[in-house]
């Protein structure tokens, strides 16, 4: 049977700040911003909605007096996208194998 | 607004970001530079005094290895403070730097205590330095640091056996393949990728 696509992960932004922080073990704000090329607001939105649910850890602190904020994936989140990418390949497979011509998440 | 995504969009994503985040891992070749250059001074300063006779003359080694953990950490927190993201190779290398040191005082105290003899001591920490050049190499993909370290660890037995005239000759050899040759590759692959 075929696994869904988690909708917490299957979205461009959120997908790829859990792509980003897989690789590392921590990123700031700043630098996610740039990599995933996002405005500000909405780059926020996305990691406090991962935040929640518990995919993200989000540590506040300063530097020089200024703001920062330190994200790092956590084990639920890894976990989380280990299953969105065995979906997908599984889904890829079915797809493949039957010709389907639609989305999972459509 | 969400953006609907095929999948083979999620997987391009995917790809695209986890190669991002590894381009961050990136090293200049500092660390190299620095433990190569002071591990080639303690052993000619040990050698030269030696040679005046001097009682101890292996001093110049406790003290270049402090001098050089502390540049290292003074180094590494200011570029912890300042870097963006925190690779899994930054946190690998400060806790091999950290357990690098920690045997290398063992050694040295063992040798300064008369437990082991100087001979053993060098193939020691000939291997020690292997063993950091190597496992570094295997994280950053670099051959020339899995060369270095390997090259290292035949010369820890190489200075088992050679006569004591050959055995400083032989340290030095081994610090410039492990790290002053790789170093300088690191160094100029580093400042060449910074320009592009």
């Amino acid at each position: 049977m075929f696994k869904q696509l988690d909708p917490l992960l299957h979205s461009e932004l959120r997908l790829k700040i859990v792509s980003l922080l897989v690789g590392v073990e921590s990123a700031e704000f700043n630098w996610l911003l740039e990599q995933t090329g996002a405005i500000h607001g909405n780059l926020s939105v996305q990691i406090n909605m991962q935040r929640e649910v518990g995919y993200i850890d989000v540590k506040k602190s300063f530097r020089r007096n200024y703001p920062l904020t330190t994200c790092r994936i956590t084990e639920k989140g890894s976990k989380a996208f280990e299953e969105y990418v065995e979906a997908l390949k599984e889904y890829l497979k079915l797809k493949y194998a039957t010709g389907l011509k639609t989305c999972a998440m459509c | 607004m969400e953006t609907k995504m095929t999948e083979q969009e999620s997987l391009k994503i995917i790809t695209e970001m986890i190669e991002n985040s590894r381009s961050g891992i990136r090293d200049n070749g500092f660390y190299c530079l620095l433990w190569g250059w002071l591990m080639l001074s303690a052993s000619i300063l040990n050698l030269i005094l030696m040679k005046m006779n001097y009682d101890k003359a292996w001093l110049p080694w406790p003290v270049l290895m402090a001098a050089g953990m502390v540049v290292s950490v003074i180094v590494g927190y200011r570029k912890g403070k300042e870097a963006r993201v925190m690779t899994w190779f930054d946190t690998s290398m400060i806790y091999l730097l950290r357990a690098f040191f920690m045997v290398l005082v063992i050694v040295l105290y063992m040798a300064g205590t008369g437990v082991i003899p100087w001979r053993a001591a060098d193939s020691l920490i000939i291997s020690l330095y292997g063993l950091a050049t190597f496992f570094s190499g295997g994280l950053l993909r670099f051959r020339p640091l899995i060369y270095g370290g390997t090259l290292a660890w035949v010369l820890a037995i190489v200075v088992l056996y050679v006569p004591d005239l050959y055995s400083f000759p032989v340290v030095g050899a081994s610090i410039v393949v492990a790290y002053l040759v790789p170093g300088y590759i690191l160094k100029n692959r580093y400042n060449r990728d910074s320009h592009v």
